[in-house]
């Protein structure tokens, strides 16, 4: 949480000039809407800023690892390899508090030993301006610890009524909205209003895991053996919708795009899932997770357990999205409170 | 803009892209069956601005533009020589054409390039086996990573007694059978075993377990290390613990897919271990914690 001294009020003209001013020297993305649905897009006139309280349908994560890019060009009579580190001076607006966590997760990942040269860069030129939202039925950020966000954001908003209330998170977004808006110190009613919000945040989810967030990976360490992976995994299509729309799903495949010449052609990498059937398949055939169940097993297990030691954070941050967009109702809250249940860990308290 | 940086993220002064590989040339290429191919590779100029230094049992992602990259194990350790009067180092890459990229490499022919990242993963570490016993196990083509386990310990007096069990399919898919002349030359205990009956086959029938059975083991001074086909792990060890040969004791290197190398890409992972960093070689007891190895 902000120290209550550090809001400024910024009216919703001045957030205008905020992102009109971004607009002016970096490419501007944000919450959108499509077909009526909250959505991450370009942004070139402030008017087409539409702040969701509700998550996007994808999450923030292909502006720093876009769904496909190449990470070098090659050329094959030569055989030279040329690397390709692209970025662009960029802003993105509207992310949550999960979405924030999740980013800063991702950065762990990809600085982890050796440095993944392509996010990191992009992750470095990127603004990122958040915003904050409001439980849908899916939503669980509050079991999850991950309903605020303190670091990972520029600047961050909260609307109220009358307009926003701003803190900062780092210089640079100190030194933006002093120079490309302006904004006031918040007076005591309008914080008072920003506490009322807060409160009612709180009480609104109707989803929540039924266990502290500190016990989810003893839990989830607990449970490889539970009947809910084969009940789950009967009913997957393995569609790796799950993966495409988390926010801190970052796997990836990479591949060869020869050109039309069959001289040059470009290495890409793009978004991979483990819970498609090739995932963890060797060359020979041999798959080391064949069954459905034992890939989601997996998916969860990487949320909850497996890359907890390594980063000391749980890597799922309670958006929900997984659940939204799964064509059978998988529901990831719903999985784990099963698995708190059948839990020794929780039956002890 | 750069005034603008993002503090939070993390600091990208002097990032190099970790994707750019090096090219190395073929000197040899030597059809060791139908399917296996054994390529002797130069690296042009240093991988990564080191000398080419591996442990055995260590893995590079090699590559070709336009068919991607593949980790494969080193079959060897670097031999130093001297080209037109410059020192170089080569090693061994053996492939089997099962897809795309390694069917590409089939066509390979000396003079040719191939293009290397690496070397990456944990291999066997040989000094801390000074003074054991070692057993070697291999299935069909874990064959490969063990023979550069092998050479580099072989004939040395710093090792104690050596074994080699080998198990194919068929006589012919056991690779490298004349170099294994050379290593009972040196001391080594070599035992070859086949899957079926075959004709001309004078030697063991059955899977490699049947050849443990029969072996003199010191439990405290040997150390097993294991390199096949997932199925066969499960049973070595088994076989092996009825000799009172300890988990700790016993070394395996494991498969998986690659696209990286370096913990990223995710395809390696055995429940919260990544193979690429914290494998290829485990030590058995290293696994317990991860039922998914085998």
């Amino acid at each position: 949480m902000a120290d209550k001294n550090q809001y400024r009020y910024l009216t919703k003209t001045g957030l205008k000039s905020l992102i009109n001013g971004l607009m002016k020297d970096r490419v501007v993305y944000g919450a959108v809407k499509k077909d009526g649905f909250p959505a991450f897009g370009r942004i070139t006139r402030f008017e087409d800023l539409e702040l969701s309280q509700t998550p996007t349908h994808l999450s923030a994560k292909e502006f720093f690892f876009p769904q496909r890019e190449c990470l070098l060009k090659f050329d094959i009579p030569t055989g030279a390899h040329e690397p390709v580190v692209a970025s662009q001076g960029q802003a993105v607006i509207g992310l949550h508090p999960c979405d924030i966590h999740a980013l800063n997760l991702m950065d762990k990942v990809f600085a982890h030993g050796t440095s993944d040269a392509n996010y990191l860069t992009r992750r470095a030129d990127t603004v990122i301006i958040g915003a904050e939202c409001f439980p849908d039925e899916y939503c669980f950020c509050s079991s999850v610890e991950t309903m605020n966000a303190n670091a990972g954001f520029d600047i961050f908003l909260h609307e109220i009524k009358s307009g926003f209330l701003t803190h900062t998170g780092t210089d640079a977004g100190r030194h933006l909205l002093g120079k490309l808006t302006k904004t006031v110190k918040a007076s005591a009613s309008r914080i008072k209003e920003l506490d009322r919000l807060k409160k009612k945040k709180e009480g609104a989810f109707k989803t929540r895991l039924n266990a502290p967030a500190k016990d989810l990976p003893g839990i989830y360490a607990q449970s490889s053996d539970s009947p809910v992976w084969g009940k789950i995994g009967a009913i997957c299509y393995g569609c790796g919708s799950c993966n495409n729309v988390c926010p801190t799903c970052c796997c990836f495949d990479v591949k060869d795009e020869v050109g039309a010449n069959l001289k040059d052609g470009l290495r890409v990498r793009v978004w991979d899932g483990c819970t498609l059937e090739d995932f963890a398949k060797v060359a020979g055939g041999h798959n080391f997770r064949k069954t459905r169940a034992e890939r989601l097993r997996h998916r969860f297990n990487r949320k909850f357990r497996y890359l907890t030691d390594k980063f000391n954070a749980l890597f799922c941050v309670g958006c929900g999205r997984c659940s939204r967009a799964c064509l059978v109702k998988i529901n990831i809250a719903q999985v784990t409170n099963e698995l708190i249940a059948e839990s020794t860990i929780t039956k002890n308290r | 803009m750069n005034s603008l940086l993002n503090q939070q993220s993390p600091k990208t002064d002097n990032l190099v892209s970790p994707y750019l590989p090096s090219a190395a040339t073929v000197e040899r290429v030597t059809k060791l069956t139908e399917k296996e191919r054994l390529f002797t590779v130069t690296p042009l100029a240093a991988i990564g601005g080191l000398p080419v230094s591996f442990d055995p049992g260590q893995f590079f992602m090699c590559g070709l533009p336009g068919y991607g990259e593949a980790p494969f194990s080193v079959a060897s350790m670097p031999v130093n020589s001297h080209i037109n009067g410059s020192p170089k180092q080569s090693f061994d890459l053996c492939i089997r054409a099962v897809g795309n990229l390694s069917n590409a490499m089939h066509r390979i022919k000396k003079g040719d390039r191939v293009y290397l990242r690496g070397p990456f993963g944990r291999g066997f570490k040989t000094d801390e086996l000074k003074g054991k016993d070692l057993l070697f196990i291999a299935g069909g083509i874990g064959i490969v990573p063990m023979r550069s386990f092998i050479k580099s310990v072989a004939g040395k007096d710093s090792y104690g007694k050596l074994t080699l069990i080998c198990g194919a399919k068929t006589p012919e898919e056991i690779l490298f059978q004349g170099e294994m002349d050379e290593w009972k030359d040196m001391g080594m205990d070599v035992r070859l075993t086949i899957d079926k009956r075959h004709p001309g086959w004078k030697g063991n029938v059955g899977v490699v377990t049947t050849l443990i059975s029969s072996l003199k083991l010191k439990p405290d001074k040997t150390v097993a290390a294991i390199i096949g086909p997932p199925v066969m792990y499960k049973f070595v060890a088994l076989a092996l613990r009825k000799k009172l040969i300890k988990d700790a004791s016993m070394l395996v290197s494991l498969e998986r897919r690659m696209k990286c190398g370096f913990g990223k890409c995710g395809h390696c992972q055995i429940n919260s271990s990544y193979v690429c960093q914290d494998g290829p070689v485990y030590r058995l007891t290293d696994l317990a914690g991860l039922p998914e190895a085998f």
